[in-house]
């Protein structure tokens, strides 16, 4: 056994040729760029209310103080509305995977008449922007009597165009002798669904598991509109936003900052936890046989 | 038999215990900052200890969304009981039968204890639909540091002094501006034009309803605008106001660039908290006079209470009581109300006259004076169906004086006819 | 195992024109083509309640709670109806609601101003998005350089952080004068921007904090189209001496058209709704260079109370998403992928 010496390049994983250092100077300006005005958030969050009425802005606070991370947890229920937050997107999410996985899965390995029509109908209903259907919505829950409390949040949103969408694009792309293979084998539909198809595009159920995820938490103006004022309910953003009164706007935006900075920080956890299924790709190793 | 009487006869006997103990539960929409809720919480709950069987819950909806709310909720029987609204959006909740007028003894007491220029402007076809609360002006707010490094002794009377001390106090080369001009916020930008305006002896609306935006008085309002940015004198990439009432145009006061701006009285806590010591700097003074003015006239709005004409009777009355009690003299200290209390305590003028003097000494701020001793001679901005299409396009015709796309004079024409077209059509 | 017919030599099912988009480039995509003919058999014995139970959820509650409201405001849009009142109040007017918005007075100049905006702002998002998208896939996705993780965390975080925080940091970045972008770009011997304050720089300047935002999201969705491309086909092209460019123009662009085509139908979507930044930060001023759409029909409809007259212009809203949707993806068939 000869031995094998193991180098180490730093950032690169061979010895870097010109090609390998435009991509790293790539590489950070891009996250210099993108990581700037969150960087901003943070350092705005530290600052006094003062500071954040400078002209010019404050690049970096003189005394960064914690004070405005304790005010806010105070002044906004913060834990309440965090929990809230924590329902509505994880329910929602739950939800909108379930539907999307079972949807796609039809309109991508089904035959059946009329697929094209009611597919093109499901992307239509994308097309509309939620705000001109924000009345008749609200009105249809109340009808329903949902309204008040994050039923009415969750339920409305349980399944989602552009999750059948993401799912059927990527699910057209496994191999169908991987599902009749397990068809042979005496699965049942769902069988197939959750042990043949699913695995094979993992990266598309994290990727709209993460969408659906964040979109949901920061979503403000439909739980707005079906909470009717009910501050107990209110998720995070919302709360936040209460903040920005027109008297107390401009004291508040240390306050709405660090609530934001918290607020950041579950979807960014989710992500974390979420990566590494982004590069596990099953489809590439397909059906030796 | 005799388990029927019984029947009846328990029925009988709990039947005045259970209506006293049906509670009648109230709602209260507003859009104030969690911490002025929790006083207004406070309020309610003083007021269910008197009357064991009304419970007043608060519903808070953040300040930028309480028309969506309104509008959204239909009126209907789940809408709020109460809601504190902006007075410019009166008329069309009144047209379309959303509001329950006052009851008459309220409207007798009101009519008595609040100035007639209130009262009329939280009214619609004259008919009284609640408690006026809060009053809110303008006033010319100057920088006395700037003014002292200029030269100015004392702050402008007349627009002709106005733009002199502008010319002054601008230095491009330092990013100062002599007077700071608002865009893209539509009360900034209507609401100091309108103050102006009505201190050159003109209106933006006459007598019989119809805009006056194109009298002799609306063309030199324009073309004062005018002449000041072509001159230099205001920057108008310096006034923008981004989220919420925040931005340039109030960053750039705080931090001494800009010597004079027109604002309303609820910005000294954002400006107190911005300036810090350097606030002593800050004073104000009355608006300037027009060549055609009489005398100067600040532009006021107002918000109230009104109560849900879809809630139940018992809930109605219920509301009007409650709002009886928070507006009147006996919920607040000496005699002030507990409604003047909470908006004294955000910074902000209760407009009952009682409450005024109540809080004398609260108001003796001398930040606040100029604008107190403008309520007498304050203008109401117009509240008429169809006003917020009325500002909304006001303000486009004013920035784009303020940018250089129209002439004062097209400005003037242009904003009379689309506001002519705007207030017939919403008269349908 | 049972053996698979070759399929290779099975003919191609055609699609509708709405559908016959990218399913891959022909000839390098054995995987779906004529598959479906095989399966046609199997699928039919266990299709009719299989189908009930795939669809079932998502189309019921697509159509209670998506497509309901959506035919009432197709109603609503040749009603007049004040909406803060009840459904009952509407009574028919016929197109007098879309005679007013496309009419000269102020509403029909203020609707067309919002078209025009929105035109703009989506041109603007979706031309920058796409290729930053698939240039930030690219170095995410690569392997020579470390940091792809921590690049693809820094990107998407920025579509993370709730709309309010980003209205607030972005109107300190965009300070005109003295603000921190305005040095940034001093620094290098460029001159500083109006940005949100003129009516000729707002509308770019909400552009490209609507491309900082949704970057991370669209590299996302490369990413996870670039891990569908087997690293078989590089391998082959490696050996044939292909290099870097030639390997990017004829294997990953090609093999990306289904992931680009779907990122430019939600690029395209989503900028045309646009809302949150508009109502937060500029409130479609000044001098309505940022009016949208979305924001102009919540100031109508909604806080002016003319329900009519909003949903007329959401209706043409959505007429005018599926001419342009229908393009698109005419124009991804035309790329020339299938018969």
């Amino acid at each position: 056994m000869t031995a094998r010496t193991i180098s180490f390049y730093g950032p690169f994983r061979r010895k870097p040729a010109l090609g390998d250092w435009l991509v790293l100077t790539a590489i950070i300006v891009v996250a210099v760029m993108a990581a700037f005005p969150l960087v901003w958030m943070v350092l705005a969050s530290l600052e006094t209310p003062a500071e954040t009425m400078r002209t010019p802005p404050v690049w970096f606070p003189a005394t960064p103080n914690l004070n405005a991370y304790g005010q806010v947890a105070g002044v906004i229920d913060a834990g309440r509305s965090f929990i809230n937050s924590a329902i509505v997107a994880t329910v929602t999410t739950a939800g909108i995977l379930l539907t999307s996985l079972l949807a796609g899965f039809a309109f991508a390995k089904y035959e059946f008449r009329g697929r094209s029509w009611l597919f093109a109908a499901v992307i239509a209903t994308m097309f509309l922007p939620p705000i001109i259907t924000l009345i008749p919505l609200y009105r249809l829950v109340g009808y329903l009597h949902i309204d008040g409390n994050l039923a009415g949040v969750i339920v409305p949103n349980l399944a989602n165009a552009f999750g059948i969408f993401l799912m059927r694009q990527f699910i057209r792309g496994v191999p169908n002798e991987l599902i009749d293979a397990a068809r042979i084998d005496g699965a049942s539909e769902l069988r197939v669904v959750f042990s043949v198809v699913a695995p094979s595009v993992v990266p598309a159920i994290a990727a709209l598991a993460l969408f659906a995820f964040v979109y949901h938490w920061n979503s403000y103006l439909w739980p707005l509109t079906v909470l009717e004022g009910n501050t107990s309910q209110y998720p995070i953003v919302i709360s936040l936003s209460r903040l920005l009164s027109y008297n107390r706007g401009a004291m508040n935006t240390g306050l709405v900052m660090a609530g934001a900075t918290m607020a950041v920080l579950p979807p960014v956890i989710l992500f974390v936890i979420l990566q590494r299924f982004f590069v596990d790709s099953i489809v590439n190793t397909g059906v030796k046989g | 038999m005799q388990k029927f009487m019984l029947v009846i006869g328990l029925a009988l006997a709990l039947a005045p215990s259970a209506a006293l103990a049906d509670t009648t539960n109230i709602s209260f929409l507003t859009h104030w900052a969690p911490d002025t809720v929790a006083k207004l919480e406070a309020a309610a709950a003083v007021y269910s200890k008197q009357h064991p069987d009304v419970k007043v819950t608060v519903r808070a909806v953040p300040f930028g969304d309480l028309l969506t709310t309104l509008r959204a909720s239909g009126g209907g029987a789940d809408g709020a009981t109460i809601a504190g609204i902006y007075n410019a959006w009166l008329p069309d909740l009144a047209k379309d039968k959303l509001l329950a007028p006052i009851p008459d003894a309220m409207g007798t007491e009101v009519k008595a204890d609040w100035p007639a220029g209130i009262v009329g402007a939280s009214s619609a076809n004259g008919v009284l639909y609640g408690f006026p609360n809060e009053i809110d002006l303008y006033a010319l707010n100057y920088n006395k540091k700037l003014f002292d490094a200029a030269g100015i002794k004392v702050p402008p009377k007349t627009w002709d002094e106005l733009t002199a001390d502008a010319k002054l106090l601008t230095d491009k080369s330092a990013g100062k501006q002599g007077f700071g001009l608002i865009n893209s916020w539509t009360a900034g930008v209507i609401h100091p034009f309108a103050s102006l305006l009505a201190s050159d002896g003109g209106a933006l609306v006459g007598p019989d309803g119809k805009p006056t935006l194109d009298s002799d008085a609306s063309k030199e309002t324009f073309a004062l605008y005018e002449s000041l940015i072509k001159n230099g004198y205001s920057d108008p990439t310096m006034g923008t106001s981004n989220a919420n009432t925040t931005g340039p145009f109030l960053d750039n006061f705080v931090s001494g660039k800009t010597g004079m701006i027109i604002m309303a009285n609820w910005w000294e806590s954002a400006l107190k908290s911005g300036m810090g010591s350097n606030f002593a700097d800050v004073a104000t003074a009355p608006i300037p006079m027009g060549p055609h003015g009489d005398k100067p006239h600040s532009i006021s709005y107002s918000w109230m209470t009104v109560v849900n004409a879809k809630a139940s009777d018992a809930e109605q009355k219920a509301a009007w009581d409650f709002l009886g009690w928070l507006d009147g003299p006996t919920s607040g200290p000496n005699g002030g109300s507990a409604m003047g209390d909470i908006l004294i305590s955000m910074g902000i003028l209760p407009s009952r006259t009682s409450d005024a003097k109540a809080f004398a000494d609260k108001l003796a701020d001398p930040f606040l004076k100029a604008y107190l001793d403008e309520v007498p001679d304050a203008v109401p901005f117009p509240v008429v169906l169809g006003g917020q299409e009325f500002s909304e396009s006001l303000q486009q015709h004013i920035e784009a004086v303020q940018f250089g796309k129209e002439s004062a004079a097209d400005a003037a024409s242009n904003a009379q006819a689309d506001a002519a077209d705007i207030l017939t059509r919403a008269a349908q | 195992m049972a053996a698979i017919p070759n399929t290779a030599l099975l003919p191609r099912k055609r699609e509708s024109l709405l559908l016959g988009w990218a399913s891959g480039p022909r000839n390098r995509d054995s995987r779906s083509r004529g598959n479906d003919a095989v399966n046609k058999s199997t699928h039919r014995l266990r299709a009719a309640p299989s189908i009930v139970v795939m669809l079932g959820p998502a189309l019921l509650l697509l159509g209670i709670f998506v497509v309901i409201p959506m035919l009432l405001t197709i109603w609503l849009s040749f009603q007049n109806w004040s909406s803060e009142t009840g459904f009952d109040t509407a009574h028919f007017v016929g197109l007098s609601n879309f005679q007013e918005i496309f009419g000269r007075a102020s509403v029909g100049r203020d609707f067309k101003n919002a078209l025009v905006n929105t035109a703009l702002y989506t041109g603007g998002s979706v031309v920058l998005l796409l290729p930053l998208s698939v240039l930030f896939g690219l170095l995410v996705y690569q392997d020579r350089v470390r940091g792809g993780v921590i690049l693809r965390t820094i990107l998407f975080s920025t579509y993370m952080v709730p709309m309010i925080a980003v209205a607030l940091v972005f109107s300190k970045l965009y300070a005109p004068a003295d603000g921190p972008l305005n040095e940034i770009l001093g620094a290098f011997g460029l001159p500083g921007s109006a940005w949100l304050s003129s009516p000729d720089t707002a509308l770019g300047s909400v552009v490209l904090l609507n491309v900082w935002q949704q970057v991370g999201y669209f590299t996302v969705l490369a990413v996870a189209g670039l891990t569908q491309i087997p690293g078989s086909v590089y391998e082959a092209a490696a050996i044939d001496g292909a290099h870097a460019i030639q390997r990017f123009f004829g294997i990953t662009l090609p093999l990306l058209r289904r992931t680009l085509l779907f990122s430019a139908v939600i690029a395209v979507i989503n900028a045309v709704q646009v809302f949150e930044p508009v109502a937060l930060i500029t409130q479609g001023g000044p001098v309505g260079a940022t009016n949208v759409l979305t924001y102009h029909i919540r100031r109508v409809g909604i806080e002016r109370s003319e329900g009519g007259l909003g949903s007329a212009m959401a209706v043409t809203l959505m007429l005018a998403l599926i001419v342009m949707i229908v393009a698109l993806f005419a124009l991804a068939r035309r790329g020339g992928d299938e018969a």
